[in-house]
């Protein structure tokens, strides 16, 4: 029987999964939509990799990672509970030894990552706004009736590439229509939304930081070949995208699976925690002004976790 | 009269000893809390920054626990916050109205030792004195408490939390400099760690009041020493103070660092910022964290050099900016990415100096 690492990385937007091997390289993977729905699509992610990968293979670790990462560390008994900014260096690092800096654009954040010599050694975020992130694109591609898939496609196709104001997406959405209205061809329209979103990128998440090759692009705009390349006209250089842009963040959370459980018994599960029932339910403290949010994970009738709180009332007990 | 000040960080301790002192009492708002920022958010302008609207949510409740007198920090040399207080006045008429609002303007000491403080309290010059003299010596001791709870809860977090309160009524009980003298000793022996210390340490910059806010910065030297890491700082009442009297070298030490990335002060406590970071730098820290309100222009001057000195030292920095809306979700995220790049950048090193 082979043996594996379980992965699992909750977005807002979307859950991803993967299963690799102990060369890490990947045997399975999934990329579901969260639909606002976390713990429904953790459960399907385990059902399909489990019905998948099950019956020949098994899990020696799990670890899990992405804004969720806490609800599902509890639901499977993950061995490891990572953010998403480790996570995505150590995929990065693994399967490229000389990358240098990290490009990631998901649905609703973005962020750097700079590697020296295989180790991450600075980071950004997007702090207040997700302006130019994955949701956004997916909203104009709607209202564009173009289907996401061939967004980037359609800005290749771009003869004049016209300037859009990608500051916020509020004026980058009227920018866009003002172009339209004065006839421009909505290939070039798109093309200009592509070259906006790198210069926003550029210029907030990324400024002050020095972008050195090999350069990463990975998450899920990466595979938006339009964006892809606005990045490379102006970064100058090329850019790398991974086989698996989609998982890189699931792939670092198996990987740090296998490397916190050397020698441990896994706590994991097990793929059947997919027929389990678990909710989540929030209330408010009342015991001082500042009535914290706690949120309660339960699998039946047990609450398994707690979070939420400051003073650790509910958390550490 | 019954005095009401806003919070500032463990050093509220120091200032309400201060009043205290000039024979008022002292009306301290409940723990800021988010009820606090929902009440100075619903007063306020909407787009002045969170120092204000904090402070302005601690007033509000002070009224409401009886203050009849509000004191607040005034003098516009250094930002806009200096004015804040005309503002806070007229926002806070809108719930009550007998009370009054004395700006303490900061940039006068002798104004502030013979007339303001002697009239406002009915004391003398000399009592003034005095209390300055004891608050000086209880800010350097919140200063101090600070960094030894820093220290030890990195190392043994439960530990110190639970010695926290205890030492913290310690501070609040001791009036004379005799007494102040003798909490000092209970509370180094208190804050005992035979030895020990984390691997990691992080210098701590940028805007006073979320430098020094534990409740506005969401925690943040708490959370960092959750992850077994450090904080250390320079930004308190205490330095504060001396600068204000005159006889602070600290912030020539600033102004010397920080020339060759910002010559001219900007306003606010940039030069302050840049000097410190330049400071932490020296001192060997693993880290430097930043942190302001959104929207504050000296804040966001000093990070363009702090960029600089993070690139030219190879020392990371983080740097994060308040509002209201800001999550501790988010913010948690940061700061375990950040500690761990600290820790693997470190351990790395270490093995390839092998």
């Amino acid at each position: 029987m082979h043996e594996g690492f379980l992965g699992i990385d909750v977005g807002s937007i979307s859950t991803k999964g993967v299963v690799i091997d102990r060369d890490y390289r990947v045997i399975a993977y999934r990329y579901l939509r969260t639909q606002g729905n976390p713990i429904g699509s953790i459960r399907q992610l385990l059902k399909e990799l489990g019905s998948e990968v099950d019956s020949r293979l098994r899990i020696l670790g799990a670890g899990t990672t992405g804004s969720a990462r806490r609800l599902a560390g509890v639901m499977i008994q993950a061995d490891i509970v990572k953010n998403e900014i480790i996570a995505h260096a150590v995929a990065a690092g693994t399967y490229y030894p000389d990358v240098q800096t990290v490009l990631e654009i998901g649905g609703q954040d973005s962020k750097i990552i700079i590697l020296r010599d295989g180790i991450p050694v600075d980071f950004a975020m997007n702090t207040v706004c997700a302006a130019g992130t994955g949701s956004f694109l997916d909203h104009q591609a709607a209202r564009l009736q173009i289907p996401i898939e061939e967004f980037g496609a359609r800005a290749l196709r771009a003869k004049n590439r016209v300037s859009i104001a990608g500051r916020c997406t509020v004026f980058a959405e009227s920018d866009m229509i003002h172009k339209a209205q004065l006839g421009v061809p909505t290939d070039d329209i798109i093309a200009g939304l592509c070259d906006a979103i790198v210069r926003n990128y550029l210029n907030t998440v990324a400024k002050g930081k020095e972008i050195r090759p090999r350069i990463l692009f990975q998450g899920g705009v990466a595979a938006n070949v339009g964006v892809r390349a606005a990045f490379e006209r102006a970064l100058g250089q090329e850019i790398t995208v991974p086989e698996y842009f989609l998982v890189m963040g699931a792939i670092g959370a198996a990987i740090l699976a296998a490397e916190a459980t050397r020698g441990q018994a896994s706590r994991f599960a097990g793929f059947e925690v997919a027929r389990t029932e678990f909710a989540t339910r929030v209330f408010e403290c009342d015991g001082c002004p500042n009535r914290c949010e706690v949120v309660e994970t339960l699998r039946g009738a047990e609450v398994i976790d707690r979070y939420g709180d400051r003073c650790g009332k509910w958390s550490e007990n | 009269m019954k005095v009401g000040i806003p919070h500032f960080g463990f050093d509220t301790l120091a200032l309400k000893g201060f009043i205290e002192e000039l024979g008022a009492e002292v009306v301290l708002p409940p723990p800021t809390s988010k009820r606090t920022v929902e009440i100075g958010v619903k007063l306020a302008p909407e787009l002045v920054c969170m120092p204000f609207k904090i402070t302005l949510g601690n007033f509000a409740e002070a009224l409401e626990r009886g203050a009849d007198t509000l004191l607040m920090a005034a003098g516009a040399r250094k930002c806009r916050f200096g004015y804040y207080h005309f503002l806070q006045e007229q926002a806070l008429r809108q719930i009550k109205q007998d009370f009054r609002l004395v700006p303490v303007s900061q940039y006068s000491a002798s104004g502030f030792i013979f007339k303001l403080i002697p009239e406002l309290f009915g004391v003398s010059p000399l009592r003034v004195m005095r209390a300055v003299c004891r608050l000086l010596v209880k800010s350097a001791l919140t200063r101090d408490f600070r960094r030894l709870l820093n220290r030890k809860r990195a190392v043994d977090f439960a530990g110190a939390e639970q010695v926290k309160g205890p030492v913290m009524s310690l501070i609040d009980r001791a009036r004379t400099i005799s007494e102040m003298k003798r909490a000092r000793r209970e509370m180094v022996r208190l804050f005992g760690i035979n030895g020990k210390r984390a691997d990691i340490r992080i210098g701590l910059v940028g805007e006073i009041f979320y430098t020094v806010d534990q409740r506005a910065n969401q925690e943040i030297e708490k959370e960092l020493a959750r992850l077994g890491a450090e904080v250390v700082f320079e930004r308190c009442l205490y330095n504060h103070l001396r600068y204000l009297l005159h006889i602070d070298a600290g912030y020539r030490r600033s102004r010397r660092l920080a020339r060759p990335y910002l010559a001219e002060c900007p306003g606010g406590e940039a030069i302050r910022t840049v000097g410190e970071a330049r400071q932490f730098v020296m001192q060997g820290v693993d880290g430097i964290v930043q942190v302001f309100p959104f929207t504050c222009m000296p804040e966001n001057i000093a990070l363009e050099a702090l960029q600089r000195i993070s690139e030219q030292s190879g020392v990371p920095l983080l740097y994060l900016s308040f509002d209201e809306h800001t999550s501790t979700t988010g913010l948690v995220t940061r700061l375990e990415a950040f500690v761990e790049l600290l820790r693997r950048r470190k351990y790395a090193r270490r093995v390839s100096g092998n």
